[in-house]
């Protein structure tokens, strides 16, 4: 539809606020927190980044599916929700140099599949519409792919012995274990592939791009972004 | 006890036990979510959250089923016009609402509508927040399930009513209002309330619009504590703990209105 509303870096700052959509539901990276605060490394990410512009940052959450639509329609300036790089979702909008780096990784039961080659003959599950779930169909040998509506519920199932591994992002993988205190009954396994993930903007907002690129270079120079990083992960998770 | 007394005193009654039952349900869910295992912030902030939830939904519920309610009344007597220009468009709305999930409908209302408004009311999708496309979609739904209630209802009405009431010089119109209608509504009082029930559960849709009533809500804790089977259950039983509160004001309702000689 050509009647979307889409603001450029201009009629932004004019308004003083940036609109930022998320998803919400994807700890650590930016969920509801203890407080029912929204809160997450991207979250933080996020107002650092309206701050370096000189914006009041205002978060609206959205399912994860709709994001991007919802993002060339106008009804936030950019995403921040975690979204791997891939082919097709460049073909819908615009996306930012990544402001980190992750893997999908092999989560089972203690004895059960670790690296990709065990995975022969499984049955795999993994949240739809996420890049895991595309990683995993490509995995020669599976027998089944079963795709759940949230990462939780692939984990339930897991758990219940109705699945012999899940996929999923690494850092969720070890907020899941470590939320629900499962170490001695689950294995991390290997990583099944690398991903970049990137903040987004609607297709051709190129002032806004330029911005977004330029404070999250600022954030990563003067320091701010590794403190951010380090607080979440205890690590630096910016792509090498 | 005098009407001007008796009145006040059970709105108050009313409010206070609307207000009384959220937080009772809060601290209920916090006691429950410490039971099962949750840390005390944890499980203060999601017993919060989910009887927050649970009033949106409900209050979502009950201004939905009014307005489904004049919606579903006003489509259920034009569908059995004998003029098609009012007819028409009656039984068309009718048959698109119930021919198309609900579902669907609630994304419609909050991803397409806006944009097909935008040319006559550009604050169309600032205006048309979740809560607000959630309310629209839910009341047309329900209200076109209304319609075929009332239109059952009146076309249950003898036939000699109208014309006991035509032949005392009343015209059609005062014939509806004032003879066919206030009898079809009684008949009509039982699968209204059932559609009220059943839109309370359906209002658990609208979390696919990212509106915080009690599904979402729900999900949101299991996002972030990975614990599918502790917080449904809650969710399951607040359900049900909301349908059987409605379901109890609407059987004395039914009560009330019921009609003597029956």
């Amino acid at each position: 539809m050509g009647l979307a509303q889409v603001r450029t870096l201009d009629q932004i700052k004019r308004s003083g606020e940036i609109r930022i959509g998320t998803e919400g539901e994807f700890p650590p990276f930016n969920y509801f927190d203890q407080k029912n605060q929204l809160t997450g490394f991207e979250i933080d990410l996020g107002n650092a980044l309206a701050k370096r512009l000189g914006l009041k940052p205002v978060w609206i959450t959205q399912a994860f599916d709709s994001l991007l639509i919802q993002l060339n329609q106008g009804r936030f300036d950019f995403v921040i929700a975690s979204h791997g790089i891939t082919e097709e979702r460049a073909k819908a909008v615009d996306f930012t140099n990544p402001h980190y780096c992750t893997g999908g990784v092999i989560v089972s039961k203690r004895g059960g599949p670790k690296t990709a080659k065990d995975l022969q003959g499984k049955v795999v599950g993994v949240q739809i519409g996420t890049t895991y779930m595309e990683a995993a169909q490509k995995i020669p040998g599976i027998k089944q792919v079963r795709t759940y509506q949230k990462d939780p519920d692939a984990l339930q199932d897991l758990l219940a012995g109705r699945l012999d591994a899940w996929i999923t992002d690494r850092f969720v993988a070890k907020e899941a274990i470590k939320e629900r205190k499962l170490e001695n009954t689950l294995q991390v396994g290997e990583l099944v592939f690398q991903e970049r993930v990137a903040m987004a903007v609607a297709k051709g907002n190129k002032s806004l791009l330029q911005a977004l690129n330029q404070a999250l270079a600022d954030l990563m120079k003067d320091g701010t972004y590794a403190q951010i990083s380090k607080q979440w992960f205890g690590e630096d998770v910016r792509c090498k | 006890m005098p009407l001007w007394l008796r009145i006040p005193l059970l709105l108050a009654l009313l409010i206070g036990g609307y207000f009384g039952l959220f937080a009772l349900l809060g601290v209920a869910l916090e006691r429950y979510f410490l039971l099962m295992g949750f840390g005390p912030e944890r499980a203060a902030s999601a017993g919060a959250a989910m009887a927050l939830g649970a009033e949106i939904t409900l209050k979502l519920t009950l201004i939905s089923s009014l307005a489904g309610l004049v919606i579903g009344v006003f489509a259920g007597m034009f569908r059995l016009s004998r003029r098609l220009w009012v007819q028409l468009p009656a039984s068309f709305y009718i048959w698109v609402t119930r021919g198309t999930p609900l579902l669907v409908q609630i994304l419609f209302a909050y991803n397409a509508l806006p944009l097909l408004l935008q040319p006559l009311w550009p604050a169309a999708q600032q205006v048309l927040t979740p809560y607000w496309a959630a309310f629209i979609a839910l009341s047309f739904n329900v209200g076109a399930y209304n319609a075929e209630v009332v239109r059952a209802g009146i076309q249950a009405i003898p036939k000699g009513q109208w014309e006991a009431a035509w032949s005392l010089g009343l015209t059609p119109a005062d014939t509806m209002r004032f003879v066919i209608l206030p009898q079809a509504l009684r008949i009509v009082v039982p699968p209204l309330v059932n559609n009220v029930v059943a839109l309370l559960k359906d209002s658990s849709l609208a979390s696919v619009i990212a509106l915080t009533e009690l599904a979402l809500s729900g999900q949101r804790i299991i996002s972030a504590t990975f614990r599918p089977v502790e917080v449904y259950l809650a969710v399951a039983a607040i359900y049900l703990l909301l349908t059987t509160i409605l379901t109890f004001f609407t059987n004395l309702l039914e009560k009330r209105l019921q009609v003597a000689t029956r």
